[in-house]
């Protein structure tokens, strides 16, 4: 119940800007909702979660209000193993990238960490759609994370989209399991089919997650899994 | 305030009714209402006049006081603008600039001096409500006979209707930019090009593409839609009869909100008398490109006794609208097979040109990337020499970079109407030269969605300001990818392609990618303007101009209009 | 057909009658003027003699269209036509069916494309270049007459007894966008 409060928070501020268009300059206000990621995932290990990744936004050419959420339920436990909330700001700094700055919320089942957060997010040239985001939490723990994807149009309909996600720690935050270094690697590679226009994508793919260094050597400690192979089930959706 | 406005501009407009000579027109009523709009595929609530979409075609005679009531029924603010007409600036209907808009309920007497005669059309320039639906026809009867003589006439208005509302559309462009293009290259193109040029050629292609982060596709912004042609879809297939023999005069008018279309009646040649409701010297065709918001007369004379296509296909091939010429009802023409070669954009398209043909050469500048043109070479302007291009069988149409892949050919390998073979029938002024010129660059953000000129958008620009009895000459450079219909209210638009005193009298300017384009305007309506790409998701995202003529009989602007 | 020499003896006559009058009389016509021009086997009739005339039709020539736009005539008739340019673009004046006229149509679209022949003006040493592209025309022209804007010309012309005829200016578009006229036989 807690956790519904938290997401519908920055929801709620979202809402409430476009309801206020007066506020933001003369330029029209947009908005829109995408859900990169809303899949099953079956593991190598008989592991079934649940895993979104998606953002909403809200805003003109200049200034945008973004809410990105992702999070994993470990659908066996009913437990969260990861869930994250983040509320940024994001302004163009050239033709092809913004510069965000914002805030983080991380409640997961266990320890809940806040962060303050900078990145970029853009095209990089050949068509990686580019996200580089440094994290400061409130413990003081210095964190970056880098989010590269690739649309590989097999026809106009059938997308197959590899991706790769890396955390890099720069100090331990035992508490929350994370050791200095390369923490996490997540690979990933779906196929989608563009059914009902760019809206409603379903997809199969595979992922792979790995927790790496001292990270993995805690999560061993800990007696949890350090990788994992999955099979996807998902669907984009796109509003 | 808006209904004082309203008011005030009504009882001027009953005074002027009182003392003024001409003759009134029939007064025409138009409401604005939601209708449904039924493409036989698709069945959507969109804005119409008179309870339809097309709305009704309006006719005048030249020398006549129109008089137009428009009843907003809708739950929003709407605006007629009157495409193509010299009008006082007040009723030229743009919110904003014009005038504060028709507020919901309310109603507005337009009238002006018919001081033209042609083809036009009408349309709303408030938010989404022109790619929704609100457009119709003005006919306008001149006062002498016509330099053409037909027997019969239509009204043919091409509509690129898509199944989402404007405002629907424009969102999901600023949310992913080729949301509707589903012609981008695949998998299946790039081994199709290794076939044909080589891995490493066609490698070294896609890296070029990928490094500036365009793609050769983009053509049609809004795909998906279906072509429409007087409101009817290639399946309801509008038809209109003939008689063999007749000449038959079709007054084409492109209110697409995106496309453009190729049209051709396979068959038979057109005859192009009118551009943008100025008549032409006659030019015979077998098929032209129609930019979105510019109208063609063509007369045609069909003399067998069966049913003839009305083709016009999307400039990208995306879509296609259909209709048939018939001696009889009922008939349906065999429609041709619409083209599957949808073209690419090149590097000329980009103003990436290197070699030396004349035409619009913008290479050099874009790598210094000098935001002043002082290098600009003029002798390279479209139409100015032919000479070094003669050297070929055919020119190639200046009106296109050099070995741009937008150069269209006739299906039949016949003529291809070109800008270039625009002449006046008569000239509206006499020839004097401009006394300066202003520069516009075509600007835009593909990835954002965001169109511009000189890298501005409208609401961060400052107005263009003319001064009143001034020639000004417009240079528009076109630095974006995309082809754009570029048109200013209120004063006419003087092609320069080359024809000096016969430069064609224009609305509508359609300026495509990697080109120069000037056109000259004798500045002689004062007032407020607009002046803006006619494509609507380019217009309502910035690019777009208020003008402000100062000076001239009519010195006292309404300072309360000002503010936008 | 006429070949480009016979335009250009006409043109050069118009032309060196500036503003007068131009009569197309057997001292410019060629040869064969004085029988039937018998054109894709339709008969249209003949340069006729001025002792023959018992009707003078006055044409003027507008942009893009003739006032009249009918002309009526008995079988056998000979007609003087005083074709008068008013316009301010250069006309035609043929006489010929409607085979004939599109036929006109292709040549007058070449000389427009060489830059022999302007909107308002003809281009005498434009006209005088060699084409050498082998174009060989069979016939020469009595039945036309082209005019730059203000000029005056008369052709008289003996119709044959009944044929399917049309007055036409063979200016590329012209014709297409009606500057053509029906000659009705009574």
């Amino acid at each position: 119940m807690k956790k519904l409060n938290l997401i519908s928070a920055p929801v709620g501020i979202a809402l409430g800007l476009m309801a206020f268009p007066a506020i933001a300059m003369e330029g029209n206000i947009f908005y829109g909702l995408q859900l990169e990621q809303f899949e099953y995932r079956y593991g190598d290990e008989g592991e079934k979660s649940a895993v979104w990744d998606g953002d909403a936004f809200a805003g003109t050419d200049e200034l945008k209000l973004r809410w990105q959420s992702n999070g994993e339920q470990d659908l066996r436990e009913d437990s969260f193993e990861t869930l994250e909330n983040r509320l940024v700001l994001q302004t163009p700094i050239s033709d092809f990238f913004d510069a965000k700055a914002g805030v983080r919320l991380d409640t997961p089942t266990g320890q809940d960490r806040w962060y303050g957060t900078v990145g970029i997010a853009g095209l990089a040239p050949q068509w990686f759609e580019v996200d580089a985001d440094l994290f400061v939490s409130e413990t003081g723990d210095g964190s970056a994370r880098l989010d590269i994807e690739f649309e590989g149009l097999l026809t106009n309909h059938l997308i197959l989209t590899p991706s790769l996600e890396t955390d890099i720690a720069f100090s331990d935050d035992r508490e929350i399991g994370i050791g200095q270094g390369v923490s996490k690697v997540e690979l990933g590679l779906r196929l989608s089919y563009d059914l009902i226009d760019r809206a409603v994508s379903p997809y199969i793919g595979v992922a792979h997650e790995r927790k790496l260094g001292k990270t993995a050597d805690f999560a061993r400690d800990e007696d949890e899994d350090r990788d994992a192979t999955y099979v996807v089930i998902g669907m984009r959706l796109m509003y | 305030m808006k209904i004082e406005t309203a008011a005030g501009m009504l009882l001027a407009a009953l005074a002027v009714a009182v003392l003024s000579l001409p003759a009134m027109a029939k007064p025409y009523e138009l409401t604005v209402d939601y209708v449904e709009i039924d493409t036989g595929d698709t069945k959507t609530t969109g804005i119409g006049y008179n309870g339809s979409s097309p709305g009704p075609t309006l006719r005048f005679r030249e020398g006549e006081e129109a008089e137009i009531t428009v009843t907003n029924n809708l739950d929003e603010t709407t605006s007629i603008h009157w495409h193509g007409q010299i009008l006082p600036y007040q009723m030229d209907g743009v919110p904003g600039i014009s005038f504060p808009g028709i507020a919901p309920g309310e109603t507005f007497t337009y009238r002006f001096p018919v001081r033209q005669n042609g083809t036009y059309w009408f349309h709303s320039h408030s938010g989404f409500q022109e790619p929704d639906g609100a457009y119709g026809s003005i006919i306008i009867e001149p006062e002498k006979r016509e330099p053409f003589r037909f027997d019969r006439e239509y009204v043919v208005v091409l509509k690129d209707k898509h199944p989402h509302s404007g405002a629907r559309i424009m969102r999901n462009l600023k949310m992913m930019p080729d949301y509707y293009n589903r012609q981008q290259r695949t998998l299946g193109t790039l081994m199709d090009d290794v076939a044909k040029d080589g891995l490493s050629a066609t490698l070294s292609d896609r890296k070029d593409w990928g490094n500036m982060r365009m793609t050769p596709t983009d053509i049609e912004d809004v795909q998906g839609f279906t072509g429409l042609i007087n409101g009817m879809s290639p399946e309801q297939n509008w038809t209109g009869l003939f008689k063999p023999d007749e000449r038959v005069r079709l007054r084409f008018i492109n209110a697409s909100a995106m496309t453009y279309f190729d049209v051709r009646i396979p068959g038979l040649e057109m005859t192009v008398v009118q551009a943008d409701g100025n008549n032409v010297q006659p030019v015979t065709v077998d098929e032209f490109r129609i930019a979105v918001a510019e109208t063609y007369d063509v007369i045609v004379q069909p003399k067998e006794d069966r049913a003839y296509a009305i083709m016009a296909e999307s400039m990208g091939r995306s879509g296609y609208a259909f209709a048939s010429l018939a001696p009889r009802e009922g008939m349906r023409a065999e429609m041709p097979e619409p083209r599957t070669d949808g073209p690419l954009l090149t590097m000329a398209d980009m103003g990436m040109s290197h070699d030396n043909m004349p035409g619009m050469d913008h290479g050099a500048m874009d790598m210094t990337s000098q935001p002043e043109m002082a290098g600009m070479d003029h002798s390279n302007m479209p139409g100015m020499d032919h000479s070094a291009m003669n050297m070929g069988a055919k020119p190639a149409d200046p009106f296109y970079a050099s070995g741009s892949g937008l150069i269209p050919k006739a299906v039949n390998g016949g003529k291809f109407l070109s800008y270039a073979d625009l002449k006046a029938q008569k000239p509206r002024y006499p020839e004097r030269p401009a006394m300066r010129e202003i520069e516009l660059r075509l600007t835009g953000n593909m990835e954002r969605y965001v169109w511009s000129i000189n890298g501005i958008k409208y609401e961060d620009a400052d107005p263009i300001r003319l001064q009143y009895g001034e020639r000004v000459r417009f240079t528009f450079i076109n630095e974006t990818m995309m082809a754009h219909p570029m048109h200013l209210h209120g004063m006419w638009s003087m092609l320069d392609n080359g024809n000096g005193k016969w430069n064609p009298v224009k609305h509508t300017i359609n300026v495509n990618p990697g080109t120069t384009v000037s056109f000259e305007t004798e500045v002689d309506e004062p007032g407020e303007w607009a002046f803006h790409c006619h494509l609507s998701y380019h217009m309502a995202s910035g690019m777009f101009r208020k003008v402000i003529v100062e000076g001239g009989p009519e010195t006292a602007l309404n300072t309360n209009a000002n503010g936008n | 057909m006429p070949s480009f020499k016979s335009y250009l003896a006409k043109i050069l006559t118009v032309a060196a009658l500036s503003g007068g009058t131009v009569l197309v009389s057997p001292i410019t016509a060629h040869a064969d003027a004085g029988h039937n021009s018998v054109v894709h086997g339709a008969n249209i009739g003949k340069l006729g003699n001025i002792s023959d005339v018992r009707k003078t039709v006055e044409i003027v020539m507008q942009d893009n269209f003739y006032e009249p736009e009918k002309v009526v005539v008995l079988g056998g008739e000979t007609v003087r036509f005083v074709i008068r340019n008013e316009g301010e673009f250069v006309h035609e004046f043929n006489i010929g069916t409607v085979a004939m006229h599109a036929t006109h149509q292709k040549e007058m679209a070449m000389m427009v494309e060489h830059g022999a022949l302007e909107a308002d003006k003809i281009n005498m040493h434009m006209m005088e270049m060699d084409m050498g592209n082998g174009m060989t025309m069979k016939h020469d022209d009595p039945n036309s007459v082209l005019l730059e804007p203000g000029k005056t010309a008369e052709i008289i012309w003996t119709f044959p007894e009944n044929a399917e005829l049309e007055f036409a200016c063979n200016v590329p578009g012209h014709y297409e966008s009606g500057m053509m006229g029906q000659v009705k036989f009574q």
